[in-house]
């Protein structure tokens, strides 16, 4: 090859090194100021002073956001079996997410496994980890939040390649035995861009679908065509995370139970023992833990049996064995609160709602029309017509699934 | 959807359009409505074709105008714009009623695409398709078959035959692959019956040399209007296919072959001279009277038409001293010795056809006006001869395509002698080349000939420069830009590896292992921080060779291959066809591939990286035109003499074209999203930045200027999080990218209003 024509003029050829500083990038701190832009929601008056910021637009704001989450009254899948999937394989040592990718994966589980069994108290949980192209299973699936962390703090280093399809072969193979009440899903959390499969990994995907198994990914670096495919194809959600916080959002959006799927939705009957808590100081032969333990402790109803804690299934005669908090707070995902409408402010101008003057949850006053003092949004249950502020609306959707007003109506 | 462009109300198969489509047809209906010529720069992905379909059949609704002449560069795009087209007829029947909305529409192709005889269509190459068929249809055996039945003919031609002028297409849309069933379910020859219905076609697809080189448009393309619409699509290379379309390479097997089949040739006359020598005297008798015969044979024998203009020369009689048969092929016996002895030359020689004529009168006593006829007297001669296996004449065929060029042209062309290869010195390889150096020679009978003539592609940047090259006036020349959802498009020009050493591929620099090491680390660090493809274009073959080598013995290249597999493209279309096969897999499957490719590569200019396809294209350098070719310096030359354009302008304006065909190639719509490395400090420049197409410039930000390895890895990682995002596809307020029927209504009142 030999040489080649290099433009006209050569003089300025090294002309580099000038311009260069004009068009640097923002530091971190910079960005995260110009691309909120905070100062723009901020607002004068005439006089140069500054306005308070519009609470009740932003309320209506919370409460939008609130509603599209929420959807639809629909069957969800309450008994859930779900594989959690750390990838930890060489990508999982970047630093991109403080402390490390495996780092904040490490963080968001914790987090994850105790909102999950607080929010699915009857569902079972176990951890799967990548590492050198292996799948490995760190806790099988059962109901006891810090084995898992524990088994997950463990187990913290990286290396090797990535498989996919390691993964959830791995936990179809356990998932496939579980009873057809139960909802089985895989959700992996990919650090890697690639998958070094064994095999087919298509094969895998078809054999999950047929399964009923519901996998989804978060990912930390981007999106990647196979876990689309994957989620696509088993109807789960594929998300990836920009930054640490918006990691954790995207994993716990996967603690509340996901919509039923429609040809595993039949109604079935589940037996379900409802154990009695033994006495302080009896002694009794541990089913889980095959040793002789004193006090606490449940005993199963038919087999008599000693185990741990619940929710459980008896290691000795199989039955299902719950508290019926356990069943009363998954209940909520069912039934939910109906969602409370707002109040407009030509209704409340009319005098029709003087009477309603103090919200009925925190016995606080609530914003009328006319007066100014208190800002903020009227919110009323559309089955007891009780009036509500904003704060107890968020609190009785978000934290106490009852509605106050509906619980004391006269039946 | 149906809305109105200033009168003309324009038929829209789907419920949105893009505001840069609307634009599109807007100017492109000026340009009509002006009877010109016109030139449009839209960005790929923002369907150009829909577009001009619908605007150009709405057209030809509303006025009396010529056909659609639609050219595409391969039979792919053919058979999309004709799907596209029937989406859009579809459309226009359910809107206006059956009658109304009646067109033909059909795409024209090669035997070797079309053929449905047996036998023939399971033939190999497009030459042994031609000639095949041209052993069972030409009109002599036909009749020697009449009276013995041994001889075969062809059975889907007959019956095409036997119909003679009732053999009719209805009306529709046609894609080669309709045609092929049509033809096998009425039993008549596609290929004869589409060249036959072209006359009565509204629209016709076809490829561009039907329209460009004169050898055949003279058969396929001489009965076209000149009301006719003229779109040459993807066409920011068609100076180079002009050029391809007039220049003629002869080697020593050519002459070698020549020899064979003038010696064949006589001998063929000698055995008529004995059986049935009055042939040769009709023939005699026909050329007196001058070439205008050649309307008067059968369709199937005329093989290929004259490569001259062809009202030049039609009338005149062939001169006396090449009328004879015998005559005729002593005088090419003269003209294949005398490029003989030139090809024997030791040093390069270059001329124009002016003092190689002269050379040639000296020495061989040939003039020039029998060069001019040799192109048709060989055909002349062939016919008379009952020669059907045309495949073997390519030899013969092709010197006297050179002698009827250098004796029709005297500017615009060279000729080049070279003895050897400069790459190898060692081995003697001789070759004459013609050369065209002036693009306008073989469009210009199109833009004289046709009203209006569309010449349009992603990227024709500088657009002014393209009117010069091929030395016409358009009425409107436009540059569109994509209007975009979100930024999913991300040029970086990276200029320094992480060492802040420069990189460039420039001869001084390229082997230097510093800049070898720094694209390698490049690379490896891109591998790990994108998923799915990648892909890679290096300015040459010998370039690539080397610096995979080099990574190969840095170690580079096995680190690579822990993130992603690596393909190659190689000279060998098949084992290409294998290493992409394999990389889509790879890319499917997750596992991660890089293809490494070369700019002006068939992979460069045919195959779409679309999707997870292609995340990334970096381009290592600037593929400029290997300059020490002679034949680009005399391009060069001619282009500096005649046009006023500057050496250096030409090669850059090549160079970032081709740069900017081959990033073209990851985004192919707008739901789509990719990233495109520069990776050359020359690019900084402005010289070369502000000729890349305006749809890379407008995203190209101040920020992604003149970067190092690793402030790009910074903005590729953010760039692909942002894009994993879910997003609105439709966009909002002034960020609208796609309107509805009420918004251009809207639109129109406005308009009115303000007027």
């Amino acid at each position: 090859m030999g040489p080649e024509e290099d433009g006209t003029n050569p003089m300025d050829e090294d002309g580099d090194g000038d311009a260069e500083e004009q068009g640097r990038d923002m530091e971190a701190w910079e960005k995260a100021y110009a691309e909120d832009r905070s100062w723009e929601a901020l607002t004068e008056d005439a006089s140069g002073l500054l306005l308070a910021v519009d609470v009740t637009q932003q309320q209506r704001q919370h409460r939008r956001r609130f509603a599209a989450s929420k959807g639809p009254r629909i069957q969800r899948g309450i008994i859930r079996y779900v594989f959690v999937v750390c990838d930890f394989s060489r990508a999982a040592a970047e630093a991109d997410f403080k402390p490390s990718r495996m780092g904040a994966v490490a963080n968001c589980v914790e987090a994850f496994v105790r909102e999950f069994f607080d929010q699915n108290p009857l569902s079972h949980l176990g951890l799967i980890t990548i590492r050198n192209g292996v799948a490995r299973r760190l806790t099988d699936l059962s109901g006891s939040p810090e084995a898992h962390i524990r088994a997950l703090r463990a187990n913290l280093e990286c290396s090797g390649d990535a498989s996919i399809q390691n993964a959830i072969d791995l936990a179809r193979g356990y998932l496939s035995s579980i009873p057809s009440y139960g909802h089985r899903e895989v959700v992996i959390l990919y650090s890697a861009l690639s998958t070094c499969d064994p095999g087919d990994i298509m094969d895998s995907i078809a054999e999950c679908k047929k399964a009923n198994i519901r996998c989804s990914v978060v990912g930390l670096s981007a999106e990647i065509y196979i876990c689309k495919t994957l989620c696509d194809k088993t109807g789960g959600v594929y998300s990836v995370a920009i930054s640490e916080s918006h990691l954790k959002e995207l994993v716990l959006e996967h603690a509340p139970p996901p919509p039923a799927v429609a040809e595993s939705a039949v109604a079935s009957l589940v037996r379900m023992g409802f154990p009695q808590r033994g006495a302080e100081g009896t002694v009794a032969l541990c089913a889980c833990h095959r040793e002789v333990k004193l006090g606490g402790g449940y005993t199963c109803p038919r087999c008599k049996a000693r185990v741990c804690e619940l929710p459980t299934e008896c290691h000795i005669c199989g039955l299902t064995l719950v508290s019926s908090p356990h069943l009363a707070r998954s209940y909520h995902h069912l039934f939910p609160v109906p969602g409370f409408e707002e109040v407009s402010v030509q209704l409340q101008s009319m005098g029709k709602f003087d009477v309603l003057r103090l919200c009925y949850g925190c016995q606080q006053e609530l914003p009328t029309a006319g007066s100014k003092a208190i800002a903020g949004v009227r919110l009323e249950c559309p089955r007891c017509k009780q009036h509500f502020c904003f704060d107890c609306d968020v609190y009785i959707h978000e934290s106490l699934h009852n509605c106050p007003g509906c619980e004391s109506l006269v039946k | 959807m149906k809305f109105k462009i200033e009168g003309l109300t324009v038929y829209f198969p789907y419920e949105f359009i893009y505001p840069e489509q609307y634009q599109y047809m807007v100017e492109l209906k000026r340009a009509l409505d002006a009877k010109g010529h016109c030139l449009l720069e839209m960005p790929t992905g923002t369907g150009k074709t829909i577009t001009l379909l619908s605007l150009i059949t709405s057209y030809q609704l509303a006025n009396p105008v010529g056909k659609l002449v639609y050219c595409t560069r391969t039979v792919h795009e053919m058979e999309k714009v004709l799907d596209e087209l029937r989406r859009l007829h579809a459309y226009q029947e359910k809107e206006i009623g059956k009658e109304a909305a009646k067109i033909l529409a059909l795409g024209l192709s090669s035997r070797k695409n079309m053929c449905v005889h047996p036998e023939i269509s399971g033939e190999g190459s497009r030459e042994s398709v031609d000639a095949g068929c041209r052993k069972l249809t030409a009109s002599w055996v036909r009749i020697a078959a009449v009276d013995n039945p041994n001889i075969k003919t062809c059975d889907f031609f007959e019956n095409y035959e036997k119909k003679g002028a009732d053999a009719l297409l209805p009306p529709g849309v046609y894609t080669l692959h309709d045609m092929r069933s049509f033809g096998r379910e009425k039993g008549w020859c596609p290929y004869f019956l589409a060249r036959h219905m072209i006359q009565f076609a509204n629209v016709v697809v076809y490829n561009y040399q039907y329209l460009l080189d004169p050898k055949v448009s003279g058969i396929i393309s001489r009965e076209m209007e000149k009301e006719c619409i003229v779109v040459f699509d993807e066409a920011h290379n068609i100076d180079n296919v002009c050029i391809e379309a007039l220049s003629v390479n002869i080697r020593q097997q050519t002459l070698e072959g020549a020899t064979r089949n003038l010696g064949k040739i006589s001998q063929v006359i000698e055995k008529f001279k004995a059986t049935d020598a009055n042939r040769l005297r009709e023939e005699y008798n026909r050329l007196v009277e001058g070439l205008a015969q050649r309307g008067n044979l059968p369709v199937a024998d005329n093989w290929l038409a004259n490569p001259v203009l062809p009202d030049d020369i039609l009338r005149e009689a062939v001169p006396g001293n090449i009328r004879r048969a015998e005559h005729f092929v002593a005088f090419l016996k003269r003209l294949v010795q005398y490029i003989k002895g030139r090809l024997l030359t030791e040093v390069v020689e270059s001329e124009g056809p002016l003092s190689f004529l002269n050379s040639l009168n000296k020495e061989c006593s040939i003039d020039q006006k029998a060069l001019k006829f040799c192109y048709d007297r060989l055909q002349s001669l062939l016919t008379t001869l009952e020669i059907t296996d045309t495949d073997e004449f390519l030899y013969i065929q092709s010197i006297c395509d050179f002698a009827t060029l250098v004796g029709t042209y005297q500017r615009g062309f060279a000729i080049i002698i070279e003895p050897y290869d400069d790459r190898m010195p060692n081995i003697p390889d001789p070759v004459l080349q013609l050369s065209c150096l002036d693009a306008s020679l073989a469009i210009r009978p199109v833009f004289e000939r046709f009203q209006s003539v569309v010449i349009t592609s992603g990227t024709l940047s500088p657009i002014d420069l393209y009117p010069r090259l091929l030395n016409f006036n358009p009425v409107i020349f436009k540059s569109f830009t994509m209007t975009l959802t979100r930024d999913c498009l991300c040029p970086m020009i990276l200029t320094r590896g992480s060492d802040q050493l420069p990189v460039s591929t420039k001869f001084d620099m390229r082997s230097d292992p510093g800049v070898v090491r720094n694209y390698g680390r490049l690379l490896l660090e891109m591998v790990a921080a994108v998923p799915d493809g990648v892909v890679c274009f290096f300015v040459s073959y010998s370039y690539m060779d080397g610096i995979i080598n080099s990574w190969n013995e840095m170690g580079i290249l096995q680190e690579v291959m822990q993130h992603k597999l690596v393909f190659i493209e190689t000279q060998d279309v098949v084992e290409t066809t294998l290493a992409l096969d394999n990389y889509r897999r790879a890319c499917d499957c997750g596992r991660g591939a890089v293809f490494f490719s070369v700019a002006r590569g068939k992979v460069a200019e045919g195959i779409d990286f679309d999707r997870h396809y292609g995340r990334l294209v970096i381009m290592y350098g600037i593929p400029f035109q290997y300059t020490l070719s002679r034949i680009l310096r005399a391009r060069l030359e001619y282009l500096r003499e005649t046009f006023q354009i500057k050496e250096g302008d030409f090669l850059t304006f090549d160079a970032v074209r081709q740069a900017a065909q081959c990033v073209g190639r990851v985004i192919r719509s707008k739901a789509d999203y990719g990233m495109m490395i520069f990776a050359d400090k020359r690019y900084n420049r402005h010289d070369k930045r502000s000729k890349l197409p305006g749809w890379i410039q407008t995203h190209l930000r101040d920020a992604h200027l003149n970067l190092s390895t690793d402030m790009s890895l910074h903005i590729a990682r953010e760039f692909l999080r942002k894009m994993a995002q879910p997003y609105d596809k439709k966009g909002q307020g002034t960020n609208a990218t796609l309107l509805s029927q009420a918004d251009l209504e809207k639109m129109e009142q406005m308009e009115n209003m303000q007027a």
